[in-house]
């Protein structure tokens, strides 16, 4: 059992605000497929968690799970942290280097309107920040899926921006089964946040869980756009199983592992008999 | 929308481009040095009739004239997946590798040029880890008229 196991969560964004639903439109890894996972790449993921006991019952190992939420067909995760407030400064400087050409040469007659009208376009569409877009979501631009600014947004081309788990629930949680909760995270892949939990594997059975997850569409108001929150649900489970702890080496029970106490004495390597010889006095 | 000169300033509303995912499991590549078993292939075109998702096999169901648009995702993050090439016919599509700007994350787009009656198959190149030859799917996507 690895301690630390991450679950990816896949969301068709555009086709689950769409339908309304996740359902259909998530699919689900957690790369546990040797160790019994089911439905991998599905909405029907059951996680496979083997446990481990010690003779008197006691949990053995730790099973830390992780939830990684991406977008499909969006602008991939692997970009530079903080890449759509980037682009939005870096389509502006551009904007401002044509203007400032524009204002240097303004003879230029008719052509002006032209020329004009194309930095509009380079500007592309700022998102407007409410009260709940501020933070994540601000001083960022509709970007494409090229992650070019859009300026026309009739055309629907635009990137979703990734989902955002807002809680975990359910039996599995209501059983005390697993703890999930958000965390800080230095990772770039997360944006700064992740859901994490441990979970008890000392109850062996099948426990399902529901991830409340946050999507946001585009929607002009007053000419501004903005993002809205869309919120929707989607279920999973884990299958935790619990066999006593063994050696890995061995496959028998726990005790000493099959090396030698002391290794013996090498010549010509001064090291070893003064870690030896260390090992018997603290031994 | 009759004069030449007025396309380009009012153009017609655009396709959203078709996105094709591949979700590679890195380690799993690397382990058995094949694709088989260890790629999942989405696409954005479920309403469109797309099949096969989650499957080596994706059919991508397209139309003359849409842009396609392939990148990749590792299934775990601090591995690296990359794609070297897309092969199709060059009849149908032509894609190019591009990167997303100012960055060298890169992916792989173009338009459909022409569709048979049948799907057409193609392939997809993956550079994983720090392996120096790509590693192609074992089995082929399509895209389907």
């Amino acid at each position: 059992m690895p301690q630390q196991l991450a679950i990816i969560v896949l969301v068709d964004v555009g086709n689950a605000i769409a339908d309304g639903t996740l359902d259909g439109n998530t699919y689900l890894f957690d790369n546990m497929k040797l160790h019994g996972s089911d439905g991998q790449g599905t909405g029907g993921l059951v996680t496979a968690i083997n446990g481990a006991y010690w003779a008197d019952g006691s949990q053995a190992s730790e099973q830390v799970l992780n939830w990684l939420p991406y977008s499909l067909g969006s602008i991939p995760p692997t970009v530079p942290r903080g890449y759509q407030s980037d682009r939005a400064r870096q389509t502006d400087r551009e904007a401002l280097a044509e203007l400032d050409a524009l204002a240097a040469r303004p003879a230029a007659g008719a052509d002006t309107a032209g020329r004009l009208d194309k930095i509009r376009k380079s500007v592309g569409t700022r998102i407007k920040t409410t009260r709940r877009t501020s933070g994540r979501l601000s001083n960022e631009k509709v970007l494409d899926v090229t992650g070019e600014v859009v300026g026309d947004l009739g055309t629907g081309s635009y990137s979703y921006p990734g989902p955002i788990i807002t809680d975990i629930y359910g039996e599995a949680v209501d059983e005390k089964i697993m703890y999930p909760a958000e965390y800080g995270s230095p990772d770039m892949v997360t944006d700064g946040w992740y859901w994490s939990a441990t979970v008890d594997t000392s109850r062996p059975g099948s426990y399902a869980y529901t991830m409340r997850i946050q999507l946001h569409k585009l929607v002009v108001q007053d000419g501004q756009a903005l993002w809205h929150p869309v919120n929707l649900t989607c279920t999973s489970s884990l299958r935790i199983t619990s066999e006593p702890k063994r050696n890995a080496f061995t496959k028998a029970g726990m005790g000493y592992l099959p090396v030698p106490m002391h290794a013996p004495p090498t010549e010509g390597y001064a090291g070893t008999d003064a870690v030896t010889e260390s090992a018997r006095s603290t031994g | 929308m009759t004069a030449k000169t007025r396309a380009r300033e009012t153009p017609a509303p655009a396709k959203r481009p078709i996105s094709i995912t591949a979700v590679v499991d890195c380690v799993g590549v690397l382990a058995t040095g094949s694709m088989s078993g260890q790629l999942y292939l989405y696409d954005t075109n479920k309403a469109g009739g797309s099949a096969g998702f989650g499957t080596e096999e994706l059919q991508t169901k397209a139309a003359v004239g849409d842009k396609l648009l392939w990148n990749c995702l590792a299934l775990e993050c601090e591995a690296y997946v990359g794609i070297d090439a897309v092969v199709i016919d060059p009849e149908v599509c032509e894609p190019e590798r591009k990167v997303y700007p100012g960055t060298d994350v890169a992916y792989w787009t173009g338009i459909v040029k022409k569709l048979p009656a049948e799907p057409v198959p193609y392939e997809i190149r993956f550079l994983v880890g720090t392996r120096a030859q790509s590693v192609p799917t074992t089995l082929s996507p399509t895209l389907t008229g």
